[in-house]
């Protein structure tokens, strides 16, 4: 029972995590490819995160992933958001997000 | 304590890993950006750290799992350079 | 009385974050691997009414992560938040998910 309960876990993030790939590759724009990696690849890593730390099952491991989980989570739109804010005053790309708007 | 996972499992992740890394490393060579370059180089940390997690299960050693806490640290430092780098060079 | 209904928003708000964490990741899943990309993307302002800096950080990091938004920029005012959106012709409704968000950092922060 346990088992499949990690397996399922293990797949799903690392389902989660080809997905964002493909969708970076898919996307259009810059703001469809940071939507594609800043969701999905941080789901995938708390899915695997559970099921690696449910295997070990012991109490710092525990604890250690926590810790990445709180980090990721904290971080990953603040460094979308970054890059974002980086592309904006770009030159060679300027006239893509002129469209948009 | 700790129940085997079945390997065509953990082969099976392995997979999809590998064809995400292919798929990000066409989008880092191809980027028409330099943005596009480092939103692939965060991703491809990520997949660093499914990989290196999946294989932890599979050798069955929980050292593996301080190597994660630090890529974690360390891209997320990287990401923020380059991109505050980039914004006061177009400034 | 206050650190008691607290008590009861923190756990919520958990739970709340979680919730919309799952459905973005299953919209935004859909949205990747249907074959055609059916996506009309666009920007938003939105007018905050959190001031703290806590609040603001908590809040768009949630509105990173609802589906089918992007914080992308906080005016020098603090005053109005850009938010980039993948499909522009939900407008009305990614504005009201956006603002119960906003009600709930609310109830927390103040």
């Amino acid at each position: 029972m346990n088992k499949i309960i990690i397996s399922v876990f293990i797949l799903l993030g690392s389902f989660f995590i080809l997905v964002a790939a493909i969708g970076i590759l898919r996307f259009k724009d810059l703001y469809g490819r940071l939507h594609a990696t800043t969701k999905a690849t941080s789901f995938g890593l708390l899915l695997m995160l559970v099921g690696v730390s449910l295997f070990f099952n012991i109490f710092p491991v525990y604890m250690k992933s926590l810790l990445i989980i709180i980090f990721i989570f904290l971080t990953a739109p603040l460094a979308a958001h970054s890059i974002a804010k980086s592309f904006t005053g770009n030159g060679e790309n300027s006239d893509n997000t002129a469209e948009n708007n | 304590m700790t129940e085997p996972v079945p390997n065509i499992v953990l082969y099976i992740a392995f997979a999809f890993l590998m064809a995400a890394m292919t798929i990000t490393l066409a989008r880092l060579l191809k980027g028409p950006s330099v943005n596009d370059r480092i939103a692939a180089m965060d991703l491809i940390a990520s997949i660093i750290m499914g990989v290196i997690l999946v294989y932890s299960v599979l050798i069955n050693n929980e050292m593996y799992f301080d190597i994660p806490v630090i890529i974690s640290l360390i891209s997320f430092i990287g990401t923020i350079a380059v991109s505050t780098y980039l914004k006061q060079k177009n400034e | 009385m206050k650190s008691l209904k607290l008590l009861y928003y923190i756990p919520e708000f958990i739970v709340f974050y979680l919730a919309e964490l799952v459905k973005a990741n299953f919209y935004i899943a859909y949205i990747i691997l249907s074959p055609k990309m059916k996506t009309q993307p666009g920007f938003i302002e939105f007018p905050l009414k959190i001031k703290s800096s806590a609040g603001l950080l908590l809040f768009s990091n949630l509105v990173s992560m609802t589906p089918g938004s992007l914080s992308v920029e906080i005016c020098e005012d603090k005053k109005t938040l850009l938010i980039h959106a993948l499909l522009i012709s939900d407008h009305q409704k990614t504005m009201e998910e956006i603002e119960s968000i906003q009600k709930r950092i609310l109830r927390i922060t103040n």
